[in-house]
């Protein structure tokens, strides 16, 4: 079906992700993986790149919310950046705003886990 | 007439011979010396008649032995064992002493119960040969069988001749001989040796070449002039000249069937082979259809592969896409079977398309532990041209595998292949067959869980539109009756597919149902039912919702959303979003969810619609990828506000599936319409 790619990066003491095409059900478990990776390393300030990503659904939105306590237990976060619009409205409709942090750009927000 | 011999004969056999035989003996007792011809003819008529039916009696209890032919041959050599050891002992205790003329009751007693032995015993024996002589004959023999019967009661009879007058001894003579003839031309028929085990064979050869001596020497001491001779002769002459030939039955019988047998040795491994092998294809036959485990099949081909093919070892591996994993193992250890099938095999990266035979000394493996195996035979798994794993024969000895075996390797190959096959479909099905189950279920749930009927009223009319998804999504509305005349609904969507989502879906029904009563205020409902969730959500899962309360009495709609798509509200031509904020049910439960619950309220005017839906309308894709969107959504609703409401939800669905129409349905679709009128109120 859909074709879905991740990608893991480090920056610094950040570790960015970037996911790209559709993120759904059935591509949910390979972006589990790269968190799951990441919990092994320790590494728990991540920033998502949104840039190539066209479609997330319900599980897709799922995988950030099962992790992301236990990054800020542990200092650290899920910041999310270079969001195309459509993608954006669904995390605005679900409220994510309110719960997590947005950037426009993927520097902006590593610079925010190192000032 | 013969059937009726038959019938008679066997009706009432051993009543018939206890009869008689009490008969003779009470005869014999009165009568010890049949001095007159007379006394002659009824005593011999008396001795015929208890063999006849004592012969029919032991021929029916015989005939429940005859698949352990050997057990048969062996009772016979012991009764005549019997026989040779009483006529010894009576050779040795009275042979010479015993007096003709010496003739006392217990004297005449005695010898008539020894009678008695001798023709129970000769009856037994003759039974014997008769039941061999039947076993395993293709064509129906009774007939020379019939004629020897009818020439031992010749022969039988034709001593009462001598008794009259003693010259005429030449047809008693010359009906001996032809039964003789007779014996020797029925003992030829041994067929039943063939299908004897090897080792029943041999067993067989021992025991005959003994048989036969022992029932050639019993007929000589017992022809000599010794007192069991007499004995006999004195209380029958016909039976004596019957034990006589029964004996030389034995003889003769038990010196062709030592004969053959011998002949049949160097074939009987071969023999045995075959039928080793066509029994194990008809227990793998029958073990197909019942085993639905592939483990335990496996298993048992290795046993049968190890005996029918004469190998030390067998064992049985699959191709993975790993690498090779070992199913079975007989008669050697799963460590060393790996390593040798993953030598051979090089660890799954060769194929073996058809069955070879490896000479392990030649290739230079020597490093098997305490298995020197020579040569290793592997027949590959294969279906429709795939291979899906090898079955591997070892052997220790030097010989090759022959063609026999190699061809039995590869059977049993084939049968393991169909059996995986089998065995693979099995688990597809079934798992298939849970998933449709656990769709049903889901399906089930979701339509029990869905308002039966609309309380749609003049004042406010509803129509609710609810189009599942081909995988049960985890749409849900309901309808609320509450006190002053006023109207609580839900519209919400739970994350997730399928049953887990149904779980939660009827969670977040029961949830509503009991609140919905207490609460009467959307936000403070939304804040409540996040708290319930908090304790059942994983951390995955969310749900989404709006909630509204309409007053019917003066069409004031007070309405809190939760992470929901909007409400779309359409007044007088103008289309407007009625989107207070408030996060997804699950995604939060500290004070940020408490605080992001906001409630609106609006008027409603004559005539106003107002929408709720769940994102499986403006997430419906076309086969560009592209989204329906609220904006049509929402200018389907304006030009068609005027409408009743079912042509509007139809409308808005026509629109929907012509947008799709190349594209499946992913998500639930839900579409609940509300048009408030004011005149009739």
């Amino acid at each position: 079906m859909a074709d879905f790619n991740v990608n893991l990066r480090g920056v610094g003491s950040v570790s960015v992700i970037d996911v790209k095409g559709y993120l759904d059900a059935h591509t949910a478990p390979d972006l589990e993986n790269v968190f799951n990776k990441l919990l092994d390393q320790k590494q728990f300030k991540v920033v998502v790149n949104f840039n190539d990503l066209k479609y997330i659904s319900s599980a897709g939105l799922g995988v950030f919310m099962a992790y992301v306590e236990t990054m800020r237990e542990n200092q650290g976060d899920i910041k999310f950046s270079n969001m195309k619009e459509n993608v954006y409205n669904i995390f605005d409709l679900l409220g994510f705003p309110i719960l997590y942090e947005f950037y426009k750009d993927e520097n902006e927000a590593i610079h925010k886990f190192i000032p | 007439m013969q059937n009726k011999i038959k019938s008679f004969a066997q009706s009432g056999g051993l009543e018939n011979a206890i009869l008689l035989s009490i008969l003779l003996f009470l005869f014999n007792l009165i009568f010890p010396i049949h001095d007159s011809w007379i006394l002659s003819i009824i005593s011999e008529v008396l001795v015929f008649g208890t063999l006849f039916f004592l012969y029919n009696y032991v021929h029916q209890f015989l005939s429940s032995k005859v698949d352990s032919p050997l057990s048969l041959v062996l009772n016979a050599g012991i009764l005549a064992a019997l026989l040779f050891f009483i006529i010894s002992i009576a050779n040795a205790l009275i042979g010479t002493s015993g007096g003709k003329g010496n003739l006392g009751f217990f004297n005449s007693l005695f010898s008539v119960l020894l009678t008695f032995v001798f023709l129970g015993a000769i009856v037994y024996i003759f039974s014997t040969f008769r039941e061999l002589f039947f076993l395993r004959q293709k064509k129906d023999p009774s007939t020379y069988f019939k004629t020897m019967l009818v020439f031992f009661a010749f022969s039988f009879f034709s001593n009462l001749l001598v008794k009259i007058d003693s010259s005429l001894d030449y047809p008693r003579d010359a009906f001996y001989v032809v039964t003789i003839v007779l014996i020797c031309l029925n003992s030829i028929r041994v067929a039943w040796i063939a299908f004897l085990t090897k080792k029943q064979k041999y067993y067989l050869l021992i025991i005959s070449v003994i048989l036969s001596v022992l029932f050639g020497v019993t007929f000589g001491i017992s022809s000599n002039s010794s007192i069991t001779k007499q004995m006999l002769f004195a209380f029958s002459p016909g039976l004596q000249t019957v034990f006589g030939l029964v004996m030389i039955y034995g003889s003769i019988y038990y010196g062709i069937i030592f004969f053959t047998t011998l002949f049949h040795l160097p074939t009987a491994e071969a023999f045995d082979r075959k039928a080793e092998e066509v029994s194990s294809m008809m227990d793998l036959t029958n073990l197909i259809t019942k085993v639905f485990d592939f483990k335990e099949l496996a298993s048992t081909i290795t046993k049968i592969t190890t005996r029918v093919c004469n190998s030390d070892s067998a064992w049985l591996v699959t191709r993975t896409e790993k690498g090779i994993d070992l199913n079975a193992v007989n008669n050697i250890g799963y460590v060393i079977a790996d390593k040798i099938s993953n030598q051979l095999l090089d660890g799954g990266k060769s194929d073996y398309e058809s069955l070879e035979v490896i000479q392990l000394d030649e290739l230079n493996y020597i490093d098997f532990d305490q298995h020197n195996f020579r040569s290793v035979a592997i027949a590959p798994l294969m279906v429709h041209n795939k291979i899906n794993g090898y079955l591997f024969a070892a052997r220790q000895k030097e010989n090759l595998f022959d063609i026999d075996e190699k061809r039995a390797i590869k059977a049993f190959a084939d049968y393991a292949a169909v059996a995986l096959e089998n065995a693979k479909l099995i688990e597809e099905s079934i798992e298939k067959e849970r998933l449709e189950k656990e769709l049903d279920v889901a399906r089930d749930v979701q339509e029990k869980i869905l308002p039966q009927t609309i309380p749609s009223t003049d004042q406010l009319q509803i129509s609710a539109l609810f189009v599942p998804a081909f995988e049960v999504g985890g749409d849900y509305y309901d309808f609320f009756e509450l006190a002053n005349n006023k109207l609580g609904f839900v519209v919400a969507d739970v994350s997730g597919k399928s049953i887990s989502a149904a779980f939660i879906m009827s969670e977040v029904k029961g949830i509503f149902e009991s609140l919905a009563k207490i609460i009467l205020s959307p936000s403070e409902i939304l804040i409540k039912v996040n708290d319930i969730l908090k304790e059942s959500l994983d951390k995955k899962s969310f749900v989404t919702a709006v909630y509204g309360i309409i007053d019917r009495n003066t069409g004031k709609l007070s309405f809190a959303r939760a992470g929901h798509p909007w409400g779309i509200h359409c007044s007088k031509g103008k289309i407007s979003r009625v989107q207070p904020s408030g996060i997804g049910l699950g995604l939060d439960f500290s004070s940020n969810f408490v605080n992001s619950i906001k409630e609106m309220e609006i008027q409603l005017e004559n005539n106003d619609i107002f929408v709720c839906y769940s994102d499986g309308i403006p997430e419906a894709k076309n086969s560009a990828q592209e989204d329906f969107g609220y904006e049509r959504l929402e200018s389907l609703i304006l030009s068609n506000c005027d409408k009743n409401l079912d042509s509007i939800s139809k409308t808005v669905m026509k629109e929907l599936s012509l947008f799709s129409k190349d594209h499946s349905q992913h998500d639930d679709i839900t579409l609940v319409i509300f048009k408030w009128n004011k005149i009739n109120n």
